[in-house]
């Protein structure tokens, strides 16, 4: 069992953490809950979500071992997910982790309903299960960041970013929250949150951008609206879909070096 | 009556907001707005309601003012301009008023609060310093952006394009557009209440046989620059952020005259509390220094007399924008609702 897996150490989980919460007004799709304000007090009770989820999970594939993919309901998997508070804690804490989440659980499911062999099942298996861990090592490590004051408290309503850097680091969050959606099999909702950030937010940071460097703004536009959509609507791997979003990621941090040095050049109003 | 007689007798009346006696002096002088030395310091709490949309230049303007008037306290609600709007109306009709002053990035959203009767009536001297056909007695323009055509340099000359935007209608261009873009629609509503729904239809259906679409402005000036299409329709600015960012690029930039095609539209400003500071904020929002600044550094088009528009800009002078209560553009259900019966949207 792996509660705090290799990759999540460091400074760039840190540092992904603060972000992600830092620029984080999108809520899940359903009722949120206090308890994602007070993640020390609940750690026990995700933990121990964790490995029920574990567990359930396990019995299904179990299931499938002895009686074959008439021998369970595939659509369960979504359920039991959907039914815990964890959920909400890994959403609104790390997207990243929660998309892989998602798309272990499909993949999990994929391979029942395809009637797969048990080792690629159980190789599924493994990886929801290391996602799910993964969780709960960034929602432990914000507790701890809470606790201490580093975190601001989940927005109940959208405050909005004020400036563009600001605005950069929260397109980088709603595109983390598109491959979200795009794992948990929400393509309309995915396309949708691409298109919202392109008019609503990168649209009001472009012109700016484009004195610094047009090509990289060409680039982000043409990823904005051809790229990253062509790769949903054709049904690309969740993978592939995450690529187009790191790669736009590391542009977007062009971009926020470039604004931030604009800025800073910026002459006085008065 | 002459301006400066017209200044004489407001201080007389004691109606230029709380002004001081010198600024009104130098109200008097016609070059280039009122400066910011020249305005008493803002005292006290106001609440501002700030429309977003613009890329932050907005709120550097604001920390400015903070920064120059230690005894402001300013609470800021920002959120989309339409929704503020609502929010003002609705908040009026439960018996509270929490917004004082309401900014907005487009004038269409002003006219629902002013419809509502709920903006003050502004002092002269401060629509004064407004451009003509600019000036309205409820609310202020801040600065303003026009619609244009953007066209490749190496594709077309400028005679090759007409000045009449409903001619686009017959032209053989390839023309590059952003149906959903609000600027565009904004463009749609002005070409409605100026030419008709039954007109604003057919040139919808016809440019739409040629246009190609994309998903904002900016990106249609880009499909311009690289010879995609021969011109566009966009706001002014992302040509000359284009230009800036990429000073070889072949773009030109043409207007069409007394039509939509070449309607400008503006941020606005309102005083919704009784008092000066309220008033007094606005006027920091019409100085030199704040117009100067929106040019250069926003590339918008500013609307107090007298300061130089962004630099690759005519003058708004030599440009004939359409006559039009721009609070009007307000009223862009019918619009959508045109632009989805013909397919557009």
């Amino acid at each position: 069992m792996q509660y705090f897996p290799r990759r999540l150490r460091g400074a760039s989980l840190v540092i992904g953490l603060v972000a992600a919460f830092a620029t984080q007004p999108l809520l899940a799709n359903g009722p949120i809950g206090g308890h994602v304000n007070h993640l020390q007090d609940h750690i026990g009770e995700y933990s121990e979500e964790v490995n029920r989820l574990v567990g359930q999970v396990d019995a299904m594939v179990s299931a499938y071992e002895a009686g074959g993919k008439g021998a369970v309901d595939t659509s369960e998997l979504a359920e039991y997910w959907e039914d815990v508070n964890y959920h909400a804690a890994i959403e609104t804490q790390f997207v990243p982790v929660y998309a892989e989440i998602w798309q272990g659980l499909f993949a999990v499911k994929g391979a029942i309903d395809e009637g797969q062999p048990m080792a690629e099942v159980r190789k599924q298996q493994d990886l929801l299960n290391a996602a799910l861990w993964q969780g709960l090592g960034a929602v432990k490590l914000a507790a701890q960041y809470q606790q201490r004051g580093l975190l601001v408290e989940v927005q109940t309503t959208d405050t909005g970013p004020t400036t563009p850097v600001e605005t950069l680091g929260e397109i980088k969050h709603r595109l983390d929250r598109v491959v979200a959606k795009y794992a948990e099999q929400l393509s309309d909702e995915a396309l949708g949150i691409v298109h919202d950030t392109y008019l609503h937010l990168f649209e009001g940071v472009e012109g700016a951008l484009i004195e610094e460097d047009a090509e990289l703004v060409e680039d982000l536009e043409k990823d904005f609206n051809v790229t990253l959509p062509k790769s949903i609507k054709d049904g690309a791997s969740v993978d592939a879909v995450r690529a187009v979003v790191v790669a736009m990621q590391g542009k977007l941090d062009q971009c926020k070096a470039l604004l931030k040095a604009a800025e800073d050049n910026r002459k006085d109003v008065f | 009556m002459q301006r400066r007689q017209f200044l004489h007798a407001l201080g007389a009346a004691g109606i230029a907001g709380g002004l001081p006696l010198s600024a009104l002096a130098n109200l008097a002088a016609p070059a280039a707005g009122v400066s910011v030395e020249d305005l008493p310091p803002l005292e006290g709490e106001l609440t501002l309601y700030l429309g977003r949309g613009e890329g932050g230049l907005y709120e550097n303007v604001l920390a400015a003012i903070e920064k120059r008037n230690p005894k402001l306290k300013l609470g800021i609600r920002r959120g989309p301009t339409a929704a503020l709007a609502n929010a003002i109306v609705a908040e009026a009709a439960a018996g509270v008023r929490r917004a004082d002053v309401f900014w907005a990035v487009d004038a269409g959203a002003v006219g629902m609060v002013t419809e509502a009767g709920l903006a003050r009536e502004l002092p002269a001297d401060v629509s004064a310093q407004l451009k003509p056909g600019f000036q309205y007695p409820r609310w202020s323009p801040v600065t303003g952006r026009i619609r244009t055509l953007p066209y490749n340099l190496d594709r077309l000359g400028a005679e090759q394009l007409p000045d009449d935007i409903m001619a686009f209608a017959e032209s053989d261009l390839r023309i590059g557009w952003a149906p959903a873009y609000a600027s565009f629609q904004s463009f749609v509503t002005a070409m409605r209440l100026l030419e008709g729904e039954e007109a604003t239809a057919n040139w919808l259906r016809a440019v739409q046989r040629r246009a190609t679409s994309f998903a904002g402005e900016l990106g249609v000036v880009m499909a311009v620059e690289r010879g995609e299409v021969d011109v566009g329709f966009a706001n002014h600015y992302y040509t000359l952020r284009l230009r800036a960012g990429k000073p070889e690029a072949r773009l030109g930039l043409a207007f069409t005259r007394d039509d939509a095609g070449c309607l400008v539209n503006a941020s606005g400003i309102m005083a919704l509390a009784e008092g000066d500071l309220s008033i007094n904020f606005i006027r920091y929002l019409l100085t030199r220094e704040v117009q100067s600044y929106l040019a250069s550094e926003a590339y918008e088009i500013p609307l107090v007399e007298g300061i130089a528009p962004p630099e690759g800009l005519p003058p708004l002078d030599t440009i004939s924008p359409p006559e039009l209560n721009l609070t009007r553009l307000a009223d862009m259900r019918p619009t959508l609702q045109l632009m989805r019966s013909v397919g557009v949207l």
